[in-house]
């Protein structure tokens, strides 16, 4: 069975494109470019700038691998995000410490809107209390989502794929995007809450 | 706490699929429309637009390590044994 990220599973596949001078300066042109967004994705991912490297080094070498395969004028954005993904779940996942579970059930929709404005915020102001988050307790706030709600999340605030994109990036329903989608936002929202609380950017 | 009209409890659930740009044609408009003409149902899409805004702006740009291109292309472009 071919990996399903399109890249070469055995050596016996699609020759590397060492040899064609034209694939790789293609190569080169095309994909090299995506370096500083798959970086940060995979900093999101692995939460380390060691292993976000390697994930990174990685991703790199199996499209490299397979780019022959890839069809031109077809989405390499999403085919970038798929490797890099099944990568990082194949081999970096085992890795890392799954946070606690979000007890999302328990978490009201917009809950952070709700609380803003029960906290004296005026409908105006929320999204100013939003821009003083420094931008590592934001990137902390998304790197302790669980890792499904993280990676539709990023998928689609961060990198802007479609829901269809990102069903296919993940191998999975549109109908499971939407929900890791809408439970990750929300468990996002309490987790920002809890930092504007413990930064005293809000009363409450 | 505001009590909620039917019409926009419909447009809440539905904001998250309109602000994605994953609505239909015409849900997308009925939306719209109404986000137009209700004030608080405009709050709450605009707060929830900067909180989609807040990741991109904060999560999406990190330095690139200076070494990290030339590792990764001394890795592919490794010559032929």
């Amino acid at each position: 069975m071919p990996g399903r990220d399109g890249t070469a599973g055995s050596a016996s596949a699609a020759a590397p494109a060492h040899g064609d001078p034209a694939l790789r300066e293609r190569f080169e042109r095309d994909v090299l470019p995506l370096l500083p967004h798959l970086y940060s994705a995979a900093l999101r991912l692995t939460r380390n700038p060691a292993d976000a490297e390697d994930l990174v080094q990685e991703t790199y070498l199996r499209a490299y691998r397979g780019f022959s395969g890839f069809e031109e004028g077809t989405n390499l954005r999403a085919w970038m995000y798929r490797i890099l993904t099944n990568t990082f779940i194949n081999s970096y996942r085992k890795k890392q410490r799954e946070p606690v579970t979000v007890q999302d059930d328990e978490i009201e929709d917009w809950f952070l809107y709700d609380r803003l404005g029960a906290s004296g915020v005026e409908a105006s102001a929320e999204a100013e209390v939003l821009d003083r988050l420094p931008d590592e307790e934001v990137q902390r706030a998304l790197e302790a989502l669980p890792e499904g709600f993280r990676m539709a999340v990023l998928l689609a605030d961060i990198e802007g794929f479609s829901y269809k994109e990102i069903a296919e990036i993940l191998d999975i329903p549109i109908g499971t995007v939407m929900s890791r989608l809408h439970r990750g936002r929300k468990a996002l929202q309490k987790a920002l809450w809890e930092t504007m609380r413990e930064r005293g950017l809000v009363a409450g | 706490m505001v009590w909620l009209q039917d019409e926009c409890r419909k447009v809440l659930e539905q904001v998250e699929l309109y602000l994605d740009g994953e609505l239909g044609a015409i849900e997308r408009v009925q939306v719209h429309l109404h986000l137009e003409s209700c004030g608080p149902c405009t709050d709450h899409s605009e707060f929830q637009r900067r909180l989609k805004e807040l990741l991109r702006s904060k999560c999406g740009c990190d330095d690139v390590p200076l070494q990290l291109l030339e590792r990764i292309r001394s890795t592919y472009a490794a010559p032929e044994p």
